[in-house]
């Protein structure tokens, strides 16, 4: 929709710079529609342009979840909003459970691939559940692990380059 | 608690997450297992509320602040999401298309593929507090179907799922 708006009816971005913009948002830390708001709105209008776009998506809807939770917590007592809200924290445990699907789907594929996968996230999984590591060390120490053992399919992909 | 500490253990979960979820693990390390701030059913109450309304997936940062400081807790759950998005201006300027690098990608992929084992650490015991009877175990099922094999909004799966919920006091 964004792609569409920007690029193509108002013209205000170029699709080489809207690309970038896409993309470093993927590598940026954090949530990356955000990130690509920041940098949309810095393309655009600098700072301030960064600034505004951030809080356009997340002010009005952070009031909204403020207001749900403040509703959730004061109907602990009432039955009936009591199981709604047990469906939907059933639905949550799927939601999360989808998300780790969605995180490690793309990285299956070949021995190697796999092993990895294994390795990095099945040791991370044990690390932190049988042995109590916390998050940090984990992370810093999958990217590390990322870094040093070359994926062979990005590999492949950057001698296919032209 | 304190606003500084908290956007502080806020910001440090948003900034080491690349997806909204990602943030999940080290969240309910710091406030559920290290300091005791939040249970897990009221972090799981955390991500529901973060989920029902419109908006980006780490807005349950925000419910999480609240939680554990009221509405300024909220304000520094805010500050602490919006945060690492302006990281994306000096990648701008500095990296620019070094971002495809393979080294670069490499690191990310294994930064992703240990958060997802972290996740799956930090799913198991907030889906146990989720399973209530063989009702929950159905609808934690069908929403992990809906959400990984078609293009379902979240919002909708929410709302049904409370549906769902309260057609369960008709059959009790």
């Amino acid at each position: 929709m964004l792609r569409r708006e920007l690029v193509e009816v108002r013209e205000w971005l170029p699709l080489d710079k809207f690309d970038l913009a896409f993309a470093l948002a993927r590598v940026t830390p954090g949530t990356n529609l955000l990130a690509f708001c920041a940098a949309v709105g810095w393309l655009l209008r600098g700072i301030a342009g960064a600034v505004a776009g951030v809080m356009a998506v997340t002010v009005p809807s952070a009031a909204v979840a403020v207001f749900f939770i403040y509703f959730f917590e004061a109907s602990q007592n009432n039955r009936i909003a009591m199981a709604a809200i047990g469906g939907t924290v059933a639905a949550v445990a799927g939601m999360m459970w989808s998300t780790i699907w969605t995180l490690l789907k793309p990285h299956v594929g070949g021995n190697i691939r796999n092993l990895q996968v294994l390795l990095i996230a099945g040791g991370a999984f044990v690390a932190s559940w049988k042995f109590g590591v916390t998050p940090l060390p984990i992370i810093a120490a999958g990217t590390f692990l990322g870094w040093a053992w070359q994926d062979p399919g990005s590999g492949r992909k950057q001698a296919g380059k032209p | 608690m304190n606003f500084f500490l908290l956007y502080f253990l806020l910001l440090k979960a948003s900034l080491t997450s690349f997806s909204g979820l990602g943030s999940l693990p080290m969240i309910r390390q710091d406030f559920v297992v290290t300091r005791q701030a939040l249970t897990d059913h009221q972090l799981n109450t955390a991500v529901v509320a973060g989920r029902t309304g419109p908006g980006p997936y780490g807005l349950y940062l925000v419910c999480v602040g609240y939680l554990a400081g009221g509405i300024p807790g909220a304000v520094a759950g805010l500050l602490a999401l919006v945060t690492p998005a302006f990281l994306v201006i000096p990648l701008m300027l500095w990296l620019g298309k070094r971002a495809d690098h393979p080294r670069v990608r490499d690191a990310i992929r294994g930064l992703l593929l240990a958060a997802a084992g972290l996740l799956l650490s930090a799913a198991m015991p907030l889906t146990q507090d989720a399973i209530t009877g063989v009702f929950s175990i159905a609808v934690i099922l069908v929403s992990f179907a809906l959400l990984t094999f078609t293009k379902i909004d979240s919002a909708w799966l929410m709302a049904g799922a409370a549906v769902a919920g309260l057609a369960t006091l008709l059959f009790r």
